[in-house]
């Protein structure tokens, strides 16, 4: 049974990809650096008590996650391979580099 | 390789290293050491040339424009005669107030809109701006190569490299680099000596902390995490430069935000705000407590403008606590000669 259960959650994995957890805290992104496949999700999180936002210039991956509040969840799938950052609008000193394979 | 800036700032990292043990007030004291690019690096000889090129009005096309018109150490390194909005070239009148230079160096962007990162990439653009120093580069180099003394200093200060655009920026940017905060007593507070500061500016401190929410922008030792927003002092479409940093990509979270400015010394750089329209720091600090100037209609008003509902005497508390920021004047020779 036990071997049934990894199974499908390798099977689901390949399927829909990883989930990998970004916080958002103490205004710095944490972690700061990420390797991830293509067709995994960032799920960013804000710990902050204010808005954070994170957004890529990256032509492959563009994304920008608005305004987002305290407590909030925001998830991002990773559409192509490559190195590119990603930063908050609000927050310029704040960095993520995410290295898709 | 690290350069130290003089004595006080020797002192308040040794200090600040034997408090960290006890209480975390070393987040509140500046660094010792100043940030420095690895192609250009401190030096006496860059400073010293970057400190005359900065006072020299020969850089400005009407040759009564320095760097230090707009950005002078006798007011806190912003306009020499107080304005809202810097006065350059013949009386031009430029779009936004003058930004401080003070700790530049340790910011990751430059100007109130961020469109330069570094120093270097900021220190030509007021010398080519029609409404600043009005000085085409391409007219400004060759006059600079035509002055044997400085063409001397150059060569001291970057052997080889000759008299050009970048050897130009990288000196006055080392300049800039050594425009530090001094010792405040909100310094001396923080390093231990509990009667530094008035028993109201440590109530402005903790307010400051805590229920008007300042620290969420102004953080760290220099009093700004270098965030921008748009705060609320215009409702309505914005305009021009009042665009901020929207003017340096059209992404939605940059229209109308200006980034967040030094606290320290702030009593020697009124008036405040990108646009110099508040005279005081109490009608900033009830701006900036209170919700922003404009409660409606501000398109991206920052979500951090929150009306902390704060009283006059609350107000009055953070003010104290502004004012003990302020250190004395670094020491300076402001040069009166200049290379011929």
């Amino acid at each position: 049974m036990k071997k049934i259960i990894v199974a499908g959650l390798i099977l689901s994995s390949a399927l829909f990809g990883a989930e990998h957890v970004i916080d958002q805290k103490g205004k710095t992104f944490i972690p700061h650096a990420i390797t991830v496949a293509v067709g995994d999700t960032l799920v960013f999180k804000n710990s902050d008590p204010f808005a954070h936002n994170a957004f890529t210039d990256n032509a492959a991956n563009e994304f920008d996650t608005g305004m987002q509040a305290p407590g909030n969840d925001i998830s991002i799938k990773v559409k192509a391979a490559g190195v590119f950052n990603v930063e908050c609008a609000i927050h310029p000193n704040m960095l993520l580099t995410v290295t898709a394979k | 390789m690290i350069l130290r800036l003089g004595l006080s700032g020797i002192i308040v990292a040794m200090m600040a290293s034997s408090l960290v043990a006890t209480e975390d007030m070393s987040k509140w004291l500046r660094p010792a050491e100043v940030p420095q690019p690895a192609d250009n690096k401190l030096t006496p000889e860059k400073i010293e040339l970057g400190k005359l090129l900065y006072f020299d009005v020969r850089l400005s096309s009407s040759e009564k424009v320095s760097c230090a018109t707009c950005h002078h150490p006798k007011q806190g390194w912003s306009d020499l005669v107080p304005t809202p909005k810097a006065v350059g070239h013949e009386g031009a009148v430029g779009p936004r107030n003058s930004p401080v230079v003070l700790n530049t160096a340790y910011q990751n962007t430059q100007f109130w809109d961020g469109r330069a990162k570094t120093l270097e990439e900021q220190a030509l653009g007021p010398i080519e701006a029609d409404v600043e120093m009005n000085m085409p580069l391409d007219v400004l180099i060759p006059k600079l190569n035509g002055i044997k003394g400085y063409v001397a200093l150059f060569e001291k200060a970057y052997p080889g490299e000759g008299l050009t655009e970048a050897t130009l920026a990288k000196a006055i940017a080392s300049f800039e680099r050594t425009v530090v905060s001094t010792i405040s007593p909100f310094d001396k507070y923080a390093m231990g000596k509990k009667d530094a500061i008035s028993k109201k500016a440590q109530k402005g401190f903790e307010l400051f902390k805590g229920k008007a929410h300042c620290i969420d922008c102004h953080d760290g030792f220099n009093f700004s995490d270098g965030s921008f927003h748009n705060i609320g002092l215009k409702d309505g479409e914005l305009q021009g430069k009042e665009l901020g940093r929207y003017l340096t990509k059209r992404r939605a979270a940059w229209y109308g935000v200006m980034k967040t400015p030094t606290l320290r010394d702030a009593t020697k750089s009124a008036p405040y705000f990108h646009d110099g329209s508040a005279g005081t720091l109490h009608e900033v600090a009830h701006i900036c407590g209170n919700g922003g100037r404009y409660k409606h209609n501000v398109k991206n008003k920052s979500t951090f403008m929150i009306d902390r509902e704060l009283t006059k005497q609350e107000i009055s508390d953070i003010v104290s606590f502004v004012e003990s920021l302020t250190g004395p004047d670094m020491k300076l020779d402001i040069p009166t000669k200049f290379p011929q």
